[in-house]
């Protein structure tokens, strides 16, 4: 036993040991928010099933089965639940995802296992994703213009997805107007708006500026109501058809079809459809703008977000970084306050993330921001400009949180480097700082990568000094769009990390959001990855430009 | 006694405590040098004359690197290092106060012990010190680099892949490599800091015959720990121990009728 001890067998089993129960961790939670998050967008089996209550009245649900869980009897018993004639400890008991939000108090039923009396899945259940009030499921019975019935002898679901297709269409044609063509005419009116208070400030504000600006602000006036009329019209289009469902009440209900998104009937679906549809649904949610607050559709002002503003935190974090690293190792004298400084930079590492947001808040949003206000957007006060948390702000803000990250791996870069290098350069009539640009930061570049593929996980990962300096729960207008200057880096933004804790835990329908929480976790996850595997691939295209020093 | 080649090229003998001006390429006065409280040079005087190759031999922390390191001012960017007395270039203190380290640099280059190419091209290694001075003109640039690695025996090796990474190249190819680099700003003074004490002999051998060649254009001075080597390719030698120059003087005659005791026991083996 001694003799294999001192073999360092051990010690070659224990670190091993270490490095696989990281590896499990990390595999295991990855392959679990995959596992929940993904599954999500799967199509569901809906099922029918005639539920017998113990006073032997019956009645009928359809929806998905959403989760199972066991439940001891005891515990029911206690909490009032009649139970005769179940055996054993434990019983079943199934969630279903019911729908018809409106139509019922709660779109989640609890069911016994042992009540369910039939259980089945009609292949012409379908269900209906709408843009309001979640999913519908029931059978489709009839498809309506005007309240004319227009199936006839064809097949009611080709029906159903023409017509779904051509709502959808008016209705994005809607949206692209009002977001596109009317979203830049208030941009302007606005602009309008500004320019005269401007004038107005300055004293400069003649009959002549006057009249410009009416002018200027009739006509826009003159195109808004013509595109609101167009609008209107594509609304009145949208609106023209119905369908027809029954639901699990036996009901028949009109659906208008302007709030329908898409129909699927996963009960008669082939796995290649499911599979199609899968991807699909997935494509959807990382391409569209979430709807029910939050707890519906997709999350790309998140992602946009949340890729904007690390990307705008980068552009400051890196020149600064690798300017204050230089001066750490290059200029400074090599004395105890240059230490000091390094202790002091390393340390703010350490620094609770809240607390950047707290000086974030205090320092750049009010402080510098506020003063940008009275400085350059003085006709806009009091409603404020910068002076309000944006994503500017949670850049900076954040860019300095990384900061230490990237000066300490930079100066790290920059020790390794070989001084002999340096004396070539010098001795070929080179000054200090020729060689520093031509030679030595080229050959730190890997170095500074590192840092900031560093500086990007943590930021990208950072939510509550964020929750301070610009994020919100829902952004109506993008950081960047169609109208100049473009880039507006005063306006707030969403961010993946702030989505899910709001998603989670601040959502009105927590069932309906959980498996949302997990694909939103699973795709920051992803998003995060996909950041860092860029700055990784241009690391190490850098590495193989300036390697082997290793002569 | 261990058999030294004396020096196979046929200069004359040169008066080296009194050259003329047209003779000379350095001369340093009174050369003392301190790293914080230790002094490594004391009251270091010579002429090294000009289109000779002069190599500065002793055993290891002589101060014969240090010196070296002192006619570029290579030794500026040691913090501690004072430096007193002069070295003349053309008659000018080149540790006064309004020398640019970097212009005289231009006119002594320097090449290193261990082979220190940049991570460039074969090409732009060349055209450094070209660029630092602002030329940029392709054909200049090509005539340099053709002109440079003929001058440092490596044009035929090289001329087909001069695109490519200068680290592809074996230790003594990067040493020459570096020595056309160092040539190619035309400097006057070239120093080499033991050049070839990191290669293998045939890379030295080359390196050695390189030296007697360049001595046609330029001043060198060489350091080295190889006694062979400096009676092989140097025309004056100067024999130092413990920071004090012991011995100056024609290589033939230092190696075979030393002057010095400490000179006679170092070339024969006794120490060092």
């Amino acid at each position: 036993m001694n003799k294999w001890f001192k073999s360092g067998k051990p010690y070659i089993w224990l670190t091993a040991g270490a490095v696989s129960v990281s590896l499990i961790a990390v595999l295991g939670l990855l392959a679990l928010i995959a596992w929940r998050g993904l599954s999500f967008f799967w199509p569901a089996q809906i099922h029918e099933v005639e539920v017998q209550a113990n006073d032997g009245s019956t009645r009928v649900i359809i929806g998905e089965v959403y989760d199972r869980e066991q439940v001891p009897i005891e515990r029911l018993q206690e909490s009032g639940v009649k139970l005769d004639g179940f055996d054993g400890d434990t019983l079943e008991r199934q969630l279903f995802k019911v729908g018809n939000r409106e139509f019922v108090p709660l779109d989640f039923m609890w069911v016994m296992e042992p009540q369910i009396i039939r259980d089945e899945t009609p292949a012409d259940l379908g269900v209906l994703e709408r843009s309001k009030d979640g999913n519908f499921y029931g059978y489709v019975v009839d498809v309506r213009e005007q309240g004319e019935s227009v199936v006839n002898d064809r097949d009611i679901r080709d029906v159903l997805f023409e017509r779904i297709e051509r709502a959808v269409e008016l209705n994005e044609k809607a949206t692209d107007l009002q977001q596109g063509e009317i979203g830049a005419i208030n941009h302007e009116l606005n602009r309008l708006r500004l320019e005269a208070r401007a004038l107005d400030l300055e004293g400069k504000f003649t009959e002549a500026e006057k009249q410009r600006i009416t002018a200027q602000e009739q006509a826009l006036n003159e195109q808004y109501r013509e595109l609101e009329k167009q609008l209107f019209t594509f609304r009145e289009q949208a609106s023209r058809d119905s369908v027809v469902m029954r639901d699990m009440r036996g009901m028949e209900v009109s659906i208008p079809l302007y709030r329908v998104l898409d129909a699927t009937f996963p009960n008669d679906m082939g796995i290649l459809s499911k599979v199609g549809h899968f991807f699909v649904q997935i494509g959807k949610f990382v391409s569209e703008d979430p709807r029910e607050a939050n707890t519906e559709g997709g999350v790309f002002p998140a992602i946009f977000g949340t890729v904007f503003m690390v990307l705008l935190m980068s552009v400051i974090v890196t020149p600064f970084g690798v300017v204050a690293a230089v001066y750490l190792h290059e200029y400074a004298g090599k004395n105890a306050i240059t230490r000091l400084i390094r202790i002091a930079v390393i340390n703010l590492a350490g620094v609770p993330s809240i607390v950047y947001g707290v000086f974030g808040l205090g320092f750049f949003v009010y402080m510098v921001g506020g003063s940008l206000d009275q400085i350059f957007y003085p006709e806009a006060l009091p409603s404020p400009t910068f002076g309000t948390p944006g994503v500017m702000w949670s850049a900076i803000t954040l860019a300095i949180l990384t900061l230490p990250v990237v000066i300490v791996s930079t100066e790290e870069g920059l020790s390794r480097i070989p001084s002999t290098l340096r004396e070539g350069s010098l001795a070929l009539g080179a000054t200090k700082a020729e060689t520093l640009w031509r030679i030595i930061l080229p050959m730190a570049s890997p170095a500074i990568m590192t840092g900031l593929i560093l500086a990007v996980a943590r930021a990208a990962g950072e939510v509550a000094p964020l929750m301070l300096v610009g994020v919100v729960k829902s952004a109506p207008m993008l950081p960047v769009d169609g109208n100049f200057p473009y880039f507006h880096l005063d306006r707030k933004f969403m961010h993946l990390g702030f989505h899910i804790y709001d998603v989670g835990f601040q959502s009105p329908n927590v069932e309906a959001a959980r498996p949302l929480v997990y694909a939103t976790s699973f795709l920051l996850v992803t998003v995060i990855v996909g950041l860092n595997l860029t700055a990784i691939g241009v690391r190490n295209h850098l590495r193989e430009k300036y390697r082997s020093l290793e002569h | 006694m261990i058999s030294v080649t004396p020096s196979t090229s046929n200069v004359e003998s040169l008066d080296l405590a009194n050259l003329t001006p047209e003779q000379t390429a350095l001369e340093i006065r009174n050369l003392n040098l301190h790293y914080g409280d230790a002094q490594a040079l004391y009251d270091i005087s010579m002429n090294i004359p000009k289109n000779r190759v002069t190599a500065f031999i002793g055993p290891s922390g002589c101060g014969k690197s240090t010196l070296l390191r002192c006619i570029n001012r290579m030794n500026d960017l040691v913090e501690i290092c004072r430096v007193s007395g002069e070295i003349r270039l053309h008659d000018k203190n080149i540790y006064e106060k309004d020398v640019d380290a970097a212009a005289l640099r231009r006119r002594v280059g320097m090449v290193f012990q261990r082979p220190n190419p940049f991570p460039k091209s074969i090409y732009e290694n060349v055209v450094y010190g070209m660029r630092l001075q602002g030329v940029n003109d392709r054909r200049t640039l090509d005539e340099v680099v053709e002109r440079s690695l003929k001058g440092a025996a490596l044009w035929e090796e090289v001329k087909d892949r001069l695109n490519e990474s200068a680290f592809g190249l074996s230790g003594g190819q990067q040493q020459r490599l570096v020595i056309a680099r160092a040539i190619a700003i035309e400097p006057e003074v070239l120093l080499l800091d033991e050049p070839t004490s990191a290669l293998d002999p045939i890379s030295t051998l080359t390196i050695e015959e390189l030296i007697t060649e360049l001595k046609e254009q330029f001043t060198v001075v060489i350091v080295t720990h190889n006694m062979q080597q400096a009676a092989r390719v140097s025309d004056q030698t100067a024999f130092m121990y413990m920071g004090k120059l012991i011995e100056y003087a024609d290589t033939n005659t230092l190696f075979t009728t030393p002057e010095q005791k400490q000179t006679e026991d170092y070339i024969t083996g006794r120490y060092g």
